[in-house]
């Protein structure tokens, strides 16, 4: 089976601090895993790592069975390998949504710009913003940027995408139009690595769930054992933490 | 004492002559300083660390010494290195120079302003260094940084007085010479002040109309 992301033996540092510590991960061709974890468990800069916007300390990436740490790909190839999603948007705020989504596709993929253009409405359409097309960002409301961003990333033709908590920065009742955009997005097969707080999310749309703490993988394996019959004392008690109200989880005591 | 403005009256098309000269001056020295400038605040942001250092070495040294240094070392030292340029020449270059040092420190400013996120955005784009700096970062930089290029071009303006240093008829030159010949000292400089204030003034209205656009765009 075509291995889409190979992470092995990732170490990660900050200064002093010891963020990843050994970390191995495989996700297969077409599989949807999502990364949970408590506050600072360091799942952020594993996505990073694996977009490249960190510098590993020891380890290897790989995407598609190429190298894609320390400059093993150019950024031109990661490109289209692998788009990201952020936290905080990130979406080019001088330029229009269009100009967002056509501008990688024309310079770094040297698609010509009508061709970008009705490229960028499909992916508007799909997303659901067809109308929006010359608003400039903020004109948009933050779950309108974040499937604008997603739009931005899928323009590149990425065959991975990496999601870090795509709703934590929305209020409460902007969060179901991105989650139900990702899901779309899982269904269609895209291989996808989702940090998430969203529990019942992760449940629904991923083949797989991965429990992170201290830099390091604690326990994975299908939503429903993961989440609800958790092995490892840390899961349930984040979990707990997770849902108060969640009465599911077997054998958490607190 | 009474002011008699009425004897200077005669050499008024002089005075405006040199205040053409330090309009020309200033919009040339504006400009080369500010593209030198703006590769020089680029480079001070450069992920190579030795480029990075010649770039700050050189903003340091600019805005560490006195213009009138800096117009002397060109227009009287460089001959002695078999570089001989006009007034003119050497004035503008001079300006140039020194005003590349203030933007380049403004621009550095601009750059390191735009949030993280959008090099890590265009970054993951594809985008490659020179791509985002052009498309993505610069364009908002220049965006934040308008008001203190605005205030660069005002400060340049009155600078250019120094130029009557070498002999250059700019304004400050200009009223010089009308002063020699009218021996009206005070109404003199009083004019010639209130042309620089002119000056300065549309020109700050003048940026500040530019900005109110770009910021409504
Ligand atoms: N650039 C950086 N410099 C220094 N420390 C960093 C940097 N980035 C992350 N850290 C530290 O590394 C640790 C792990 O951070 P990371 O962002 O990966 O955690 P996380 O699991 O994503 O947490 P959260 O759920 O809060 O997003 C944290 O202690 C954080 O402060
Ligand atoms: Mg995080």
């Amino acid at each position: 089976m075509d291995i889409a992301v190979q992470v092995r033996g990732l170490h990660k540092s900050f200064g002093e601090l010891q963020v990843l510590k050994g970390v191995s991960l495989d996700i297969p061709n077409g599989e949807v895993v999502s990364i949970i974890g408590p506050s600072g468990s360091g799942k952020s800069t594993l996505a990073r790592c694996v977009c490249n916007l960190e510098d590993i300390d020891q380890g290897e990436i790989a995407l598609y069975g190429r190298r894609a740490d320390k400059g093993g790909m150019s950024n031109k190839e990661q490109s289209q390998l692998v788009g990201m999603i952020f936290q905080q948007f990130n979406l080019f705020p001088h330029l229009s949504v269009l100009d967002n989504i056509i501008l990688s596709p024309m310079k770094v993929r040297g698609i010509a710009r009508e061709q970008a253009i009705s490229k960028a409405a499909e992916l508007l359409d799909r997303v659901g913003l067809s109308e929006k097309i010359d608003s400039r960002p903020n004109e948009l409301s933050g779950g309108q940027q974040q499937r604008v961003a997603i739009a931005r990333a899928l323009a590149m033709e990425p065959r991975i995408m990496v999601f870090d908590e795509p709703t934590s920065a929305l209020d409460p009742e902007l969060v179901g139009e991105v989650l139900e955009v990702i899901a779309e997005l899982a269904g269609s097969g895209m291989t996808m690595m989702i940090i998430t707080h969203e529990m019942s999310f992760a449940k629904d749309v991923s083949n797989r769930v991965v429990f992170m703490a201290d830099g390091a993988i604690l326990e994975q394996g299908p939503p429903e054992q993961v989440l609800e019959r958790p092995q490892e004392e840390r899961t349930r008690t984040f979990l707990q933490r997770m849902l108060p109200h969640h009465t599911n989880v077997k054998g958490a005591e607190i | 004492m009474s002011l008699d403005f009425s004897v200077i009256s005669p050499y008024i098309p002089m005075i405006l002559t040199g205040a053409w000269f330090t309009v020309k001056a200033s919009l040339c020295s504006v400009a080369l300083g500010s593209l030198f400038g703006l590769l020089v605040g680029a480079l001070r942001v450069l992920p190579i660390a030795p480029i990075r250092w010649i770039a700050a070495a050189y903003i340091y040294v600019i805005r560490g010494t006195p213009l009138l240094i800096q117009l002397f070392l060109i227009y009287f030292g460089l001959p002695s290195l078999g570089i001989n340029l006009n007034a003119f020449t050497a004035g503008i270059i001079g300006l140039s120079i020194n005003s590349s040092g203030y933007v380049g420190e403004i621009v550095r400013g601009g750059i390191e302003a735009v949030p993280k996120g959008q090099w890590e955005a265009s970054r993951v784009l594809g985008l490659s260094y020179v791509q985002s700096m052009r498309n993505i970062i610069l364009p908002q930089a220049i965006r934040n940084m308008l008001p203190a290029i605005g205030n660069e071009f005002v400060t340049l303006i009155k600078e250019s007085s120094l130029l009557s240093t070498l002999a250059i008829t700019e304004l400050t030159m200009a009223g010089q010479q009308v002063r020699s010949v009218t021996y009206a000292s005070f109404e003199t400089f009083i004019a010639v002040g209130l042309v620089y204030l002119c000056l300065t003034s549309s020109t700050s209205l003048a940026l500040q109309l530019i900005e109110r656009r770009w910021q409504t765009r």
